[in-house]
């Protein structure tokens, strides 16, 4: 199968998604001739004339409720807001507008959108272009969750959120943005809301998210040298989350590492680690659940310092080798 | 007065020993200087001796449980004698004996035996902070409990609580090797692989037949049979042994004509002494104690990076259960004579199916023998008993032709025997030395003399 | 367009028949939250919403009782949504804050101040959107290709940063927009003479580069010829317009509202220029209406409210089982 780049996979799931249909448009700051802050767009406008591939004037809250207002009347939306950092800019209109307006009018309306906004840091772009909020918006009842890892993974699940009737936060790490990976040409879905096991394993199970999956996966190949053989479990859809497959793979293994970007506190692998404790997986634990994340910090300019703020390969190593050697 | 039994300190840097096995069993009577036990350190292993003569008991340590040194493991009981709450407090380390504490000392720095030193740092206890009752002010391991925050509470993961009830093991016998001590699965297990199934285990073990549709196995109904108790360490330590340890396999034919006419001979004598005859089984263990003198990386194991070559050569029998598999062993086989042999061989055979055999018996094994001649198998492959280097799989013998040595075709009794063994230690020519010889004196007996 | 105007006369009645039950229930326990009555503003609504078309679209403010109204809502489910009922617009979900029609073209009242005014924006795009030729067979039955969005939001919401964010969208691609702001002198406690450093507010429309208005807010037939206007360039794809009625709430911003930014004389100022007073004169001194009739009009609005809160009253709760129900499509 032709390989392609994960910024590849998302823009041919948009090119082919506006091919079937005419509802879907994009809209956002510089996504036209610009071919967006990460040239996810190129193209695009060329094809679909700027009639559906719509450049903004600087306003994320304006995105928001363009998004919003056009999919009260049937379209459906994909806008872009450039870092994740500027969400903070359209909270209210997703939060209180998008998110509520189906549950407030008695199910009678639909806000059926994407938002997709480039996550994390590692670019030294630090503390304000370099955020990973996701957690913020697992919180908010009405929105959706989506972190695809792989290239295969965001041309599938991007089709799936296009689709969905509910508005949906696609999160892309622009670290893997330049990753490669086998993608079907066709177009294809990947459903919301299901996890998959990207590397079986007896001795521990990672569950990570966005790019900590394939640093996971870097470092179960270290860890199979010791012996370790560690399973990695990757959500895709952050909510509505995936547990059984989860659970199930806390019950074989016993142990569980939990890896993501975001600051730990407050972050979405409170929730997961709070899933398994529930969960039937309980009484399968041989170890305390262990949580690898972000320091609570915003991200350092210095490249070494914005290295040793979130995990790393070799991080994920020792915790995965402690872990799996009963010393934690 | 009960006598503690120490696990001494043989070296100086040295802070523990583990247990290897136990000489004497609970309840055994036993003198002054004879051997109880053997510990072994990073260096030895060495015969912890008893240092009085009385009746064992307490025996609080078993084998491969690392024991801090000079830790309490076990006391001899004069007759009359119990052991009491009392006793087991007073006891500290009697190596230094101030029966007063020295004056010089504040009282928060007042001694405390080990047992409470280590109690304290798993129950998260201020030493400083605690008033010995005992010895000399000595802080005991009682003083400890009452000061810890959940005394007795035994600190074990969920997955352990779960294997313990399965497999029928008492949490408060295990000894954890997580942090703080906390007990973890593989310890349970550890634990439970030197025990024999007890009675209360049963429960556990039973089989529970629940007609249950089984989707895969064809129609009709099929019988659920949980994996519980000796089924699942088996196929645990089973399953362990087969992916660690890269088999290598070698079948040998051996003539047992020779072999026959000395188990005649030898059984004519046991039944005129009256004493238990030889099985196969048995001078086959005999003939294969021989040769792993003589070929020790067979009698050997792999400990991380370093084959360890065993000084004792103790082989283990294979005895068929209706639940499973048991490893009895016959302790130090070189160095007994096949009337020994023979009735160690009977007798742990006997209890094995009555469930009688102890964590001594099961304990130190070196090299295994399985012997499924009596079911009429042919030939098998075995696999390895972990830790050890190989294992030894008999066959039955049959009447086979054979060419004899002047090229005649004559019956005799043949038997099949396949040695599995751990490619890391062994290799193929050190397999087929060992094989060579063992099979030399199978057909020619009379070599054990050499 | 020829008006009907004792029916408008009727609309404005029944808003202020409903907003005065409205505060009669509230007072008695029967509604409850809090509640935000456009009495003196009837007008506005009115006269607004008269100059659309019925399958135009509006999005509305917490203040959107009246609006709800002008756009033909079924009173029983509106007074069944406010007190919380199953049968209520919005299945008891939403109250009087979030009350939506949206099969009547109504896009929801809105608890957030300006929360409507970027989705009304979005709303214009979408519509603009629509009349595409390609997108002609997506959806049935057909609706007229030339639909606009009214927006409403009051003086509070001008000050905002999505109010400028937002028209500033709707004025580049021309959405088909209208923007109304119902300037009722305060946002909360705060007037407009301490909030703006300008007159009026429709002056802004300027830094827009669109029309703006400013027009005698209890003056129905003002409202009306201003926001026909204004529709007519949003639906020939001229773009949008801001609006800006000019009137009074006569009671205060919610139910805890004490009053004290403003005088007992100010108040009774205002209510001389009672809009449904001035248009029933209107009319049965230009001889539309007898006297009789219009007291007959007011009369069976009361009579309506009366039977909404009986209907109201007999719905039933909404059912526990059903509480996670209308999260998620």
């Amino acid at each position: 199968m032709r390989e392609i780049t994960y910024l590849e996979a998302v823009r041919e799931a948009l090119w082919q998604e506006m091919e079937r249909d005419e509802r879907v448009f994009i809209i956002g700051e510089d996504v036209g001739v610009y071919g967006g802050a990460f040239g996810v767009t190129l193209g695009l406008v060329e094809e679909f004339g700027e009639e559906r591939v719509i450049d903004t004037p600087i306003s994320e809250y304006g995105i928001a409720g363009a998004i919003t207002g056009a999919a009260l009347v049937g379209m459906r939306p994909v806008g872009e807001i450039m870092f994740m950092d500027f969400t903070t800019f359209a909270m209210e209109q997703l939060v209180n507008q998008a998110a509520k307006m189906r549950f407030m009018f008695g199910g009678t309306i639909e806000v059926p959108f994407v938002l997709r906004t480039p996550a994390g840091s590692g670019t030294g772009a630090a503390a304000q272009h370099s955020q990973s909020l996701e957690a913020w918006f697992v919180h908010v009842p009405g929105l959706k969750v989506v972190a695809p890892s792989t290239p295969y993974d965001a041309k599938g699940l991007l089709l799936a959120s296009i689709r969905d009737d509910n508005p949906v936060i696609f999160v892309e790490h622009k670290l893997l943005y330049k990753i490669r990976g086998p993608v079907p040409e066709e177009a294809y879905t990947v459903p919301l809301g299901t996890a998959e096991v990207k590397r079986a394993g007896r001795d521990l199970t990672i569950v990570a998210t966005s790019i900590m999956v394939k640093r996971s996966l870097e470092a179960a190949e270290q860890l199979a040298r010791e012996g370790i053989e560690a399973e990695v479990v990757d959500p895709r859809t952050l909510k509505p989350l995936d547990e059984e497959t989860l659970v199930r793979s806390v019950k074989k293994t016993g142990r569980v590492l939990i890896v993501h970007e975001a600051c730990k506190t407050g972050g979405y692998g409170g929730e997961l680690a709070a899933v398994i404790a529930g969960s039937e997986a309980f009484d399968y634990l041989d170890a305390p659940i262990v949580r690898l994340a972000g320091r609570d910090m915003p991200i350092p300019y210095n490249r070494n310092l914005e290295y040793h703020t979130v995990p790393q390969v070799e991080d994920i190593v020792e915790a995965a080798r402690q872990l799996a050697r009963g010393r934690v | 007065m009960p006598v503690p039994v120490i696990n001494p300190k043989l070296e100086m840097a040295q802070e523990t020993a583990t247990v290897v096995e136990w000489l004497k069993r609970e309840g055994e009577r036993v003198e002054k200087g004879e051997p109880l036990l053997t510990v072994e350190t990073d260096k030895v292993t060495v015969e912890v001796e008893s240092p009085a003569s009385g009746v064992l008991a307490g025996v609080r340590a078993v084998p491969g449980q690392v024991v801090p040194v000079t830790e309490v493991i076990a006391y001899i009981l004069q007759p009359g004698e119990e052991l009491s709450e009392s006793a087991s407090q007073q006891i500290g380390r009697l190596a230094d004996l101030p029966l007063s504490p020295s004056p010089l000392l504040p009282l928060s720095s007042a001694p405390a035996t080990p047992v409470a030193q280590r109690l304290a740092a798993t129950a998260g206890v201020d030493l400083s902070a605690v008033q010995g009752t005992g010895l000399g002010g000595r802080i005991t391991k009682s003083d400890v409990m009452a000061a810890a925050p959940s005394p007795g509470k035994v600190r074990a993961t969920p997955a352990a609580r779960r294997k313990a009830g399965e497999i029928g093991v008492d949490l408060q016998a295990v000894v954890g090797s997580g942090p703080r001590g906390r007990v973890q699965a593989a310890d349970v297990t550890a634990v439970a692989l030197t025990l024999a199934p007890s009675p209360e285990a049963g429960r556990g073990e039973t089989v529970a037949l629940t007609p249950a549709p089984s989707p895969e196995a064809g129609r009709g109904e099929a019988m659920v049979v949980p994996l519980a108790g000796m089924r699942r360490t088996i196929a645990e330590r089973m399953t362990a042994s087969y992916r660690e340890a890269p088999h290598i396999t070698f079948t040998v034919r051996v003539d047992m004509s020779g072999f026959e006419d000395v188990r005649a001979q030898f059984n004519a004598k046991a039944e005129g002494a009256g004493v238990p005859r030889a099985s196969v089984t048995a001078l086959i263990v005999k003939a294969v104690a021989w040769a792993l003198k003589r070929h020790p990386y067979l009698n050997s194991t792999l400990r991380g990076e370093e084959i360890h070559l065993l000084s004792e050569v103790n082989v283990g029998v294979a005895v068929a259960l209706e639940q499973g598999l048991i490893v009895p062993v016959v302790h130090d086989a070189d160095r007994k004579g096949v009337g020994e042999i023979a009735a160690g061989v009977h007798d742990l055979t006997v209890r094995a199916r009555e469930g009688q055999l102890g964590p001594a018996d099961v304990a130190g094994g070196t090299f295994t023998v399985s012997n499924l001649g009596p079911f009429g198998i042919e030939q098998f492959t075995a696999i390895i008993n972990p830790p050890q280097a190989a294992i030894l799989a008999v066959g039955a013998t049959q009447p086979e032709p054979v060419v004899d040595e002047e090229g005649q075709v004559v019956v005799r009794p043949v038997m099949r025997m396949t040695l599995s063994a751990d490619h890391r230690i062994v290799d193929g020519a050190a397999a087929a030395r060992f094989l060579a010889d063992l099979r030399e004196v199978l057909e020619a007996p009379a070599l054990i003399l050499w | 367009m020829s008006l009907n105007k004792p029916d408008l006369l009727r609309q404005m009645v029944t808003i202020r028949a409903f907003e005065e039950m409205a505060e009669q229930l509230y007072t008695l326990g029967k509604v409850h939250g809090t509640m935000h009555l456009s009495i003196g503003m009837e007008a506005s609504a009115v006269g607004a919403i008269a100059a659309l078309r019925p399958d135009d679209l509006i999005l509305s403010t917490h203040r959107g009782h009246g609006h709800c109204i002008a756009k033909g809502a079924d009173l029983n489910r509106m007074m069944a949504e406010f007190m919380g009922k199953e049968n209520g617009y919005c299945r008891g979900r939403g109250g009087s804050m979030h009350i939506a029609d949206v099969q009547g073209g109504n896009l929801g009242a809105n608890g957030v101040v300006g929360g409507g005014i970027a989705t009304a924006m979005g709303v214009g795009l979408g519509l603009k959107m629509r009349r595409r030729g390609d997108l002609a067979g997506f959806w049935k039955p057909a609706r007229s290709a030339d639909r606009v969005i009214l927006c409403f939001f009051g003086d509070g919401a001008a000050n905002l940063g999505p109010f400028h964010e937002s028209l500033n969208m709707a004025a580049i691609w021309k959405l088909p927009v209208v923007y109304v702001c119902e300037n009722n002198q305060y946002a909360m406690s705060f007037p407009v003479k301490k909030a703006f450093a300008i007159e009026r507010i429709s002056d802004r429309a300027a830094a827009y580069g669109i029309p703006g208005v400013t027009v005698d807010g209890n003056d129905l037939l003002a409202v009306y010829e201003a926001v026909s206007q204004a529709v007519e360039r949003a639906r020939a794809g001229e773009g949008p317009t801001l609006v800006e009625n000019v009137t009074y709430r006569w009671r205060g911003h919610s139910k805890s509202d004490a009053n004290r930014y403003r005088t007992r004389e100010e108040i009774e100022a205002w209510k001389e220029k009672c809009p449904i007073k001035r248009f029933r004169q209107r009319l049965v001194e230009a001889g539309e209406l007898t006297e009789e009739e219009a007291e007959r009009i007011e009369q069976e609005a009361y009579a309506v409210i009366d039977a909404a809160v009986a209907f109201a009253d007999a719905s039933p709760e909404p059912a526990l089982e059903t509480i996670e129900e209308g999260v998620y499509a």
